[in-house]
């Protein structure tokens, strides 16, 4: 049985010719492989292809070859819950915090009898307990994005994916988001994809940081955060990490543009 | 703020002295006072009129046709805005004829579908849904365009099916554009029927208004417009605003 | 489309022309129309009485949609008359002005401007709610006059909202005539519509009807809307 929790194999993704434009290459025989219970991110600059690649893994975009696998936590194919947080929250502004929840949980086939203990369980881990009865356009952007985590969370999935969650939000108010994930994932342990372009916030966050190119959408390198957690932000071994990084993307940018 | 309240009654009653002056000057002749009318009005309710008919009979002939009309206008509007949102195709095939069907005058689509339908009921109404439903499709097709994709990849995302898509995505969406065309609608189809009732329907408030025109009975015309009007106010401020409100609920005020 | 003209011209086999004209016999009775001066002084008049009647609506409406969003006690004190207009229908202010002013020019014109006027008010109204405060503010920091405020800076912010009103009222406006006209008039297109309703003549009444239309909307889409590009040529330029 597979320790993967994700199995990417040559996932290749074309956009179509449109408007004048010929067809282009989004991603190229991209192979990854990540292990359950990582926390892995995917870094590379604005355009390069990560967030198709979530959207392809989470099903709501089609590749046109290659395979990808989800392997769900008691080892069956089929079953893989996964739990996707976006850069902007998408939540349903006409329903409750608590309905947005549950809304999830309906859409997961999940049995009604759990549905109030989750809702409190995940509420609570991400700091909103009491909000439940509050319409989200009510809350702040970071106590949103907060709903959106919970709402994630509350499926108790296989492999969470993280599309940027934390880009729209101000520096303050993401920083302490970010502090306040290592705590919730101190209670849950999924599989997480996190897409982000901050070198920072990727060592900070992960165990595993993949780094990814532009133009044919590639990952060339892969490093290890071997640095236990709980993590100060300011670590002087993540600063030379994410130097280390700065100076790979550089040197691939260059030999990318010859 | 009770200074603007004050101002509201202070207009409607600076409004009837104003009328009743006018009418005290020109006679009821020309502008029959508030009190003559008010009494008419009343009159009309409990003793029959023309072909021993009480105004009731009236009203609810108008208030039925309205509301049969209004039904099926909003269902073809909204179904037909649906599938031309939903399906490109569809849009180009007929979308062409919605602004030559909003260009058409009210006033000839009533004469053609009553001189067509030969002057029967079924003439009237079918040109009051002819002349509403372009308007319904209108709004159901900009609310069909304006649904967030986002928000739709979310709930794929998160594997809703399609009858959950449907209910806690699309339907609230729609909402706005279902209520914005369900008021314009509304306030048009009184119109209409009434236009509809003036020439080519028996019975009714619109009926009501020729015949007595056609008499020159100042006190009578003005109490049945008065009629329509206050009944028209009543439904569309008392209960759709209300409806609107709990619907609504979830927004902050000032977004809109 | 052509779907739909061969579709007209199969029904219209099966009726007699003067009940549903053929697309041929339709141009037929509207050419025959034309060829008779007097039409061209029918479709004078009416025009005349929209023009008069969208003109008066529209300064009266702006006058009082101004003012309105300038003083809020004004706006609380007009805004359920206005509510009230709103709710008119066409046909009752025809009725109601032919039995005050008999047979003129005076009804449709009245009818058009009670039930026009509203809208605009409405219009320029909401107008004033978006007004920039900050270029009032800097206006009035450079001791701008009320006249000099008005003219280059109050006005100018609301010419989106009068002349998205103009196109609205122009539409209505000229539906309103026919309406009004239908009893109220001795000489109009709308007289012309109700005569042929009496008549039983399908084909007149498509005849007057469709052409007077096309007019109409002629007029709104070369002339109406070419003003309205042309006065927004600035608004273009940032856009693009």
């Amino acid at each position: 049985m597979s320790l993967n929790a994700v199995e990417i194999e040559s996932l290749s993704k074309m956009f179509p010719a449109a408007g004048g434009l010929s067809r282009f290459t989004v991603l190229e025989s991209l192979t990854l492989r990540i292990e359950r219970g990582t926390f892995a991110s995917i870094v590379g600059p604005s355009g390069c292809g990560k967030s198709t690649l979530l959207n392809i893994i989470a099903g709501i975009e089609a590749h046109d070859s290659g395979q990808v696998r989800i392997i769900a936590q008691n080892g069956t194919k089929s079953a893989a819950r996964i739990g996707y947080v976006f850069q902007s929250p998408r939540l349903l502004n006409w329903l409750t915090v608590e309905d947005n929840i549950r809304f999830a949980l309906e859409a997961q086939n999940i049995g009604k009898v759990s549905w109030d203990e989750r809702v409190k369980k995940y509420l609570d881990m991400v700091g909103l307990a009491g909000q439940e009865h509050n319409y989200p356009l009510k809350l702040s952007g970071g106590m949103q994005q907060r709903v959106a985590i919970a709402r994630a969370l509350a499926i108790e999935p296989d492999i969470l994916l993280m599309d940027e969650p934390f880009s729209h939000l101000d520096e303050i108010t993401a920083r302490k988001m970010r502090v306040d994930l290592m705590h919730i994932l101190k209670h849950a342990q999924p599989t997480i994809l996190f897409v982000t372009h901050s070198l920072r916030e990727a060592v900070f966050l992960s165990e595993e940081v993949y780094m990814m190119s532009v133009k044919p959408a590639r990952i060339f390198k892969h490093l290890r955060v071997d640095i236990p957690r709980p993590r100060e932000p300011e670590d002087p071994r993540l600063f030379d990490l994410e130097k280390d990084l700065v100076r790979e993307f550089f040197s691939v940018l260059e030999k990318d543009q010859q | 703020m009770k200074n603007h309240a004050l101002l509201r009654i202070g207009s409607i009653v600076s409004f009837l002295v104003l009328w009743w002056l006018g009418s005290q000057l020109s006679g009821p002749e020309i502008l029959p006072g508030p009190v003559a009318i008010g009494r008419t009005i009343i009159e009309n309710f409990v003793t029959a009129g023309p072909e021993e008919k009480t105004a009731e009979f009236h009203v609810a002939v108008t208030l039925a046709r309205i509301v049969f009309t209004f039904s099926i206008a909003m269902l073809a509007g909204i179904a037909l805005g649906l599938v031309m949102g939903l399906r490109r195709r569809v849009e180009l095939a007929v979308g062409y004829l919605i602004p030559i069907a909003l260009t058409i005058p009210t006033l000839l689509a009533v004469f053609l579908c009553v001189l067509w339908f030969g002057y029967s009921e079924a003439g009237g109404l079918f040109a009051v849904i002819l002349t509403v439903t372009p308007f319904v499709t209108v709004n159901m097709l900009a609310g069909t365009k304006a649904i967030d994709k986002e928000l739709v990849d979310m709930a794929r995302a998160f594997k809703a099916n399609r009858r959950l898509l449907i209910r806690k995505v699309l339907i609230w969406q729609l909402m706005p554009y279902i209520f914005a065309a369900f008021r314009y609608a509304f306030g048009m189809t009184w119109k209409i029927v009434a236009l509809a009732e003036t020439f080519g329907l028996k019975y009714g408030i619109g009926y009501m208004f020729t015949f007595w025109f056609e008499q020159f009975n100042m006190v009578q015309v003005m109490a049945w417009i008065i009629l329509f009007v206050a009944l028209m106010l009543i439904l569309e401020h008392g209960v759709i605003a209300r409806v609107e409100e709990k619907i609504f609920a979830w927004r902050p005020v000032h977004a809109f | 489309m052509i779907g739909l003209l061969l579709l007209w011209q199969v029904v219209s086999l099966f009726f007699l022309a003067t009940f549903l004209p053929s697309p041929a016999e339709l141009l037929t009775r509207v050419a025959e129309i034309f060829s008779n001066p007097s039409a061209y002084l029918i479709v004078g008049k009416t025009f005349e009485r929209i023009l008069v009647g969208l003109v008066l609506s529209m300064l009266i409406g702006a006058a009082i949609g101004l003012v309105m969003g300038m003083r809020r006690a004004v706006a609380s004190f007009f805004d359920s008359w206005i509510m009230v207009l709103l709710t008119f229908p066409a046909i009752s202010w025809a009725f109601l002005s032919v039995l005050w002013f008999g047979i003129s020019d005076l009804a449709p014109i009245f009818t058009i401007v009670l039930i026009v006027f509203p809208y605009v008010t409405m219009n320029v109204w909401e107008g004033t709610k978006a007004m920039d405060k900050e270029l009032t503010d800097m206006a009035t920091v450079f001791r701008a006059n009320r006249l000099l405020l008005l003219r280059k800076v109050l006005i100018p912010q609301l010419m989106p909202y009068i002349f998205s009103s103009l196109r609205i009222s122009f539409a209505l406006s000229w539906k309103i005539a026919l309406v009004s006209e239908a009893f109220g008039a001795g000489l109009g297109v709308g007289r012309e519509l109700t005569y042929w309703f009496q008549s039983l003549r399908a084909d007149m009444m498509l005849g007057w009807g469709v052409s007077f239309m096309v007019l109409m909307v002629l007029i709104d889409l070369l002339v109406l809307r070419r003003w309205e590009q042309r006065v927004f040529s600035w608004r273009q330029a940032a856009v693009a």
